[in-house]
């Protein structure tokens, strides 16, 4: 055994040159593979993770049926230790509480129906970046009494700062809810669906109005890793009865499945074209290289080495020429890879302008995880040893006279 | 839609006396639907909504003008007493103690419930058009409630703007009450059921003062009106109906 | 001569020609598919929103951008609507009425957008005809006909011929209610569409509100997508009272995802192409160090060394234009193949296979871009012997042919 290694690796660097150029071609097609994928679900988790911290969250935790009746007396009560629960499943970053409701919000003679929502105002700023989107006055407190209303409809009624709105709708079990509140500040958004319906309260004082003491609509849940969605949400799931329902942003944001799905899937189609052709510019290395050998090949049978043994020193040798360039391979993306995630590639133009629109960084994102080398590892091996086979039936079928002569 | 029930709610205190007597369904309806139409009155009415898990009484005075007036001014529970809703038209407006102001209601809040009830802002504003949005005919008679009723088929006609297959209604042969409606959607199930009971005289009329509107799909789930006092032939005109006046009402 | 010399090599050493030649046809297809996936990808995103309802470019007043009120109609809005339809760029225009109201059964209600169009213009303009499941496209009933969606009938209770109401504030503020009887549902991709909106004729709307004959919004349909700027400009120069614009303007959401595909498709592609280019160096490479010996004898016989480059250079000038038109053909045959199929990307995606509709990627690559490919492939294929075959003259005659391989 330990000859024919050492014949393999010794055969290797005979001929540095060839084992260089052959290995080089397996390098680069991990590099790049590696690349492509690592900035595939690095985008991935961007898109989602962008469309989901504008509202919805990831997860989100409802009383049965609040989702399609959308009415406050489907709300469930709020419960600390649910919550603290649900803290502590893994992957999950943050749990934020909210008391949704519509009602008409009226200003002088202008009355608009808005979408009133209860915050904790520091969790729900940690989500989607609320504080940001503050445009004047001040961001709301836990205790706070007034309102931070949406540009849009603030124009609308023709608000300012300082001036006190009419809040009136139907509250917990047909209750009315009626007040006058203050605006303390106001919030743009880019979507016009939110700039232009948008109320905030914080979720004691409407609790308060809503006559739902300690009731909350939705729980929405922030993860780190968008592919381990379907993992935290078995996981919230088993902490809740039928009394609840436990929906994805999948079900909360049909729409945006599919232009995020269908990029997925482009993407995935990219990668098996890319391994199609990095397939074959390591296949054609091999072929290259081993006719190259025919005579060398065909010296060693006559002189009496039985093929078998010639084909088992060829295919260690191309195990190990796919090792080492695999390994260098990944060895060299490492830290390319890790200073793309920690300085993605910044994007300018129109593309930028865009993204900055919605308040997301202008960037290529990229992913950094042992997936991803792992995955890519392995399959430009596979494809590697396919290639492998190419010299194994090439020396069986050869003639070694004929090959002497070449 | 609850076109007729609402109407037989807000118009029942609006009796006329029957004069005549009329075999002809149409004709029947058109003096059922008289007898709680045109003309002022004054009421006092509770109402009770139930649900599965809770439910709400609410208190109120009411004025009317028929049929494009009304004013009604919350007395009870006390966090929604000395509210008002104003009916002008086809228009509604709410009085928010609360927040000191008036507020118009928005198209888009039209079908939205009213004080939590069963009955949308919309259904206030509904003119009563049973007599002329459907076709009537009389297919028996019954003794319902101790009382003989003609029981009359409604069919809406193709234009109208109604969402019901048909009505089934009990009108008393020689009252002219309805004692009972049930309402059907197009495939023959009935969707609700509105029942009248406790009839006596109130306002000089008499009338069923107890009624009760049932939903057939949500089993445990009523509304129900009391009429407590009736008064018909209010002196009352149409600038009564103010916005400034709903501040006013007690 | 050369020539001759040339082609007498490729076909002596048929292997390593056919290694060569596939190499280029196989770089130029996966070019030519990567791009022409990359751009079926956004058709697929965001083509179907604008089919669907968004269409190209829309028209509104300002006063209807603040409030969408159905009062805030254009100014002689139907007959916009047929000046617009003679631009040459434009395919045909549709001229709707927009009101906000409630759809309401025995059984529940909601809010809807009632949009009255005129059935055929709006075939022209938009696919909802396409995405119909159940009835027809406003053939079967005669009296006010609706179009809902399915998610709406579902929440209604409604099916098939069921009568629906709608009530809506009438231009004139009046609350109006109408029966309509559902002619046919559809659904789309967005369960959401499919919940708030329904499809009247305008003309029933008209009557019932007892109007005129005026319209909210006119949404035109371009022949070629690549007109949008030019219309755009022209549009606005010629209607500058009115707010006109794009699905860009119209859904940001969209535009962004559109620039990101975009962004990171060109990365894949150049991704694709460095490991192409890469793989074609390599072979070229490969074959020109196997032949190392045989220059090195043909040198030491008398060629004169640039004679032997230039034979070098035709050897692989030749396989490379081989390659390149049998690349062009596979890839325009398997691109044909496939945007007439297309791709079932359910297949890729899970998330996409939950959905319950076939998402189809068809596949599209503007002419322009196969002249591009191809010349960038087979230059790429000629320039990567250069060096190789360069350092390979330099040889001394005799260490080349010492050089056995």
């Amino acid at each position: 055994m330990k000859t024919y290694l050492q014949l393999a690796w010794r055969n290797l660097w005979r001929n540095k040159r060839r084992t260089l150029i052959a290995s080089a071609s397996i390098f680069f097609a991990v590099i790049f593979a590696l690349l492509m994928r690592s900035m595939q679900e690095g985008s991935y988790d961007y898109m989602v993770d962008a469309s989901v911290s504008m509202y919805t969250g990831y997860i989100q935790v409802h009383a049965k049926e609040y989702w399609d009746k959308r009415s406050i007396d489907k709300s469930m009560e709020l419960s600390l230790t649910r919550i603290d629960k649900i803290d502590s499943v893994k992957h999950v970053t943050l749990v934020t509480p909210r008391l949704e409701s519509f009602s008409l919000i009226s200003y002088g003679n202008v009355t608009k129906v808005a979408s009133i929502v209860g915050i904790h105002p520091e969790l729900e700023n940690k989500m989607t970046d609320l504080k940001n989107k503050l445009i004047s006055g001040k961001y709301l407190t836990e205790k706070a009494r007034g309102v931070m209303i949406a540009e849009g409809l603030a124009t609308l009624l023709k608000i300012e700062i300082g001036d006190s709105v009419v809040l009136y709708g139907q509250g917990y079990h047909g209750v009315t809810a009626a007040a006058q509140v203050e605006v303390e500040g106001i919030v743009k958004f880019t979507l016009p669906a939110l700039n232009k319906t948008m109320v905030y309260l914080s979720l004691d004082y409407s609790q308060w109005l809503y006559a739902a003491p300690n009731r909350v609509t939705t729980l929405s849940i922030m993860i780190d890793e968008a592919k381990k969605i379907n993992e935290v949400h078995a996981a919230v799931s088993n902490l809740f009865d039928e009394k609840y329902e436990v929906m994805m942003w999948s079900e909360l944001m049909p729409e945006l499945v599919q232009s995020i799905e269908v990029d997925n899937a482009g993407g995935i189609i990219m990668l098996g074209i890319l391994y199609v052709v990095i397939g074959f510019g390591i296949f054609g290395t091999v072929m290259m290289m081993t006719a190259e050998r025919t005579r060398e090949f065909g010296i060693l049978i006559s002189i009496g080495m039985k093929k078998w043994r010639l084909s088992y020193v060829s295919f260690l040798e191309s195990l190990f020429l796919s090792f080492i360039g695999v390994l260098a391979g990944i060895i060299v993306s490492i830290p390319i890879l890790y200073y793309l995630k920690q300085n993605p590639i910044p994007l300018t133009g129109e593309m930028a302008d865009v993204m900055l629109k919605f308040g997301l960084d202008p960037i290529i994102p990229f992913r950094f995880a042992a997936n991803i080398f792992v995955d890519q590892f392995l399959t430009v091996l596979v494809i590697a040893m396919i290639s492998a086979l190419y010299p194994l039936s090439y020396i069986r079928k050869l003639n070694p006279v004929k090959a002497m002569k070449k | 839609m609850k076109i007729s029930s609402i109407n037989i709610f807000i118009n029942v205190f609006f009796l006329l006396t029957v004069i005549g007597h009329s075999q002809d369904a149409k004709e029947i309806v058109r003096k059922s639907d008289e007898l709680i139409k045109s003309k002022s009155s004054y009421a006092e009415v509770t109402m009770t909504v139930v649900k599965t898990d809770w439910s709400r009484t609410i208190g109120m005075k009411m004025w009317a003008l028929e049929p494009d007036y009304a004013i009604i001014y919350i007395t009870e529970p006390a966090r929604d007493k000395g509210s008002v809703t104003l009916k002008r038209k086809k228009e509604v407006w709410n009085w928010i103690p609360a927040a000191q102001k008036v507020i118009k209601i928005p198209p888009s809040m039209m079908l939205q419930s009213w004080m939590g009830s069963d009955f949308t802002n919309d259904d206030l504003v509904k003119e009563s058009s049973v007599v002329n949005d459907y076709t009537h005919t009389i297919v028996g008679e019954e003794n319902f409630n101790g009382y003989d009723c003609y029981k009359i088929v409604s069919v809406p006609k193709p234009d109208a703007g109604v969402v019901w297959g048909k009505l089934l209604i009990w009108v008393a042969k020689n009252e002219y009450f309805q004692l009972k409606v049930e309402f059907f959607d197009e495939d023959d199930f009935i969707v609700k059921t509105y029942l009248g009971d406790d009839i006596k005289e109130m306002g000089g009329r008499i009338i069923p003062t107890y009624w009760e509107m049932i939903p057939m799909d949500k089993p445990g789930e009523k509304t129900v009106f009391i009429y407590n006092k009736i008064e018909f032939n209010f002196n009352v005109d149409e600038s009564f109906f103010s916005e400034r006046n709903m501040k006013r009402v007690r | 001569m050369l020539l001759n010399l040339a082609w007498k090599n490729i076909w002596r050493n048929k292997k390593r020609s056919l290694i060569i030649i596939t190499a280029i046809t196989l770089g130029l297809w996966s070019g030519l598919f990567s791009v022409a996936v990359m751009i079926g990808s956004w058709d697929t995103t965001v083509n179907s929103t604008i089919d669907r309802n968004l269409s190209h470019i829309q028209i509104h007043t300002k006063e209807f951008k603040d409030e969408s009120l159905t009062s805030h109609y254009i100014p002689d809005g139907n007959k916009l609507a047929d000046e617009i339809s003679n631009l040459k760029e434009v395919k045909d225009v549709t001229a709707r009425v927009l009101i906000e109201g409630m759809a309401s059964s025995p059984n529940s209600s909601r809010g809807v957008n009632i949009i009255g169009v005129d059935p055929s213009r709006e075939k022209n303009v938009t696919t909802i005809a396409d995405y119909i499941t159940q009835g027809e496209y406003f053939n079967g009933i005669k009296r006010n006909p609706i179009l809902v969606g399915e998610k709406l009938a579902d929440k209604l209770g409604l099916k098939l011929r069921s009568k629906l109401v709608l009530s809506f504030q009438s231009i004139d503020t009046t609350l109006t209610y109408a029966a309509f009887r559902i002619v046919g549902i559809y659904k789309t991709e967005s369960s959401m569409f499919d919940g708030s909106n329904v499809f009247v004729r305008k003309s029933d709307l008209y009557k019932t509100m007892n109007s005129d004959p005026i319209v909210n919004e006119i949404a035109i349909r371009l022949n070629s997508s690549e007109d949008l700027d030019s219309t755009l400009t022209i549009l606005k120069e010629n209607y500058s009272s009115l707010v006109v614009e794009t699905w860009k303007d119209l859904a940001p959401e969209l535009e962004m995802m559109y620039e990101f595909l975009i962004i990171e498709m060109q990365i894949f592609l150049a991704i694709i192409m460095a490991a192409l280019l890469f793989g074609i160096t390599n072979t070229m490479l490969m074959s020109v160090l196997d032949r190392v010996r045989e220059f090195g004898v043909l040198i030491a016989v008398g060629m004169k060394r640039v004679r032997v480059f230039f034979l070098i250079m035709i050897e692989t000038i030749l396989l490379s234009l081989f390659g390149g038109i049998i690349g062009m053909v596979l890839g325009t045959f398997t691109i044909w193949y496939f945007s007439d199929k297309g791709i079932d990307l359910s297949l890729f995606s899970e998330g996409l296979s939950a959905w319950g509709m076939p998402t189809i990627l068809y596949p599209i690559l503007p002419l322009y871009f196969y002249g591009v490919l191809t010349i960038m492939i087979v230059v790429t294929g000629i320039l990567a012997a250069i060096y190789p075959s360069i350092k390979t003259i330099k040889l001394r005659p005799a260490d080349a042919i010492r050089t056995y391989g």
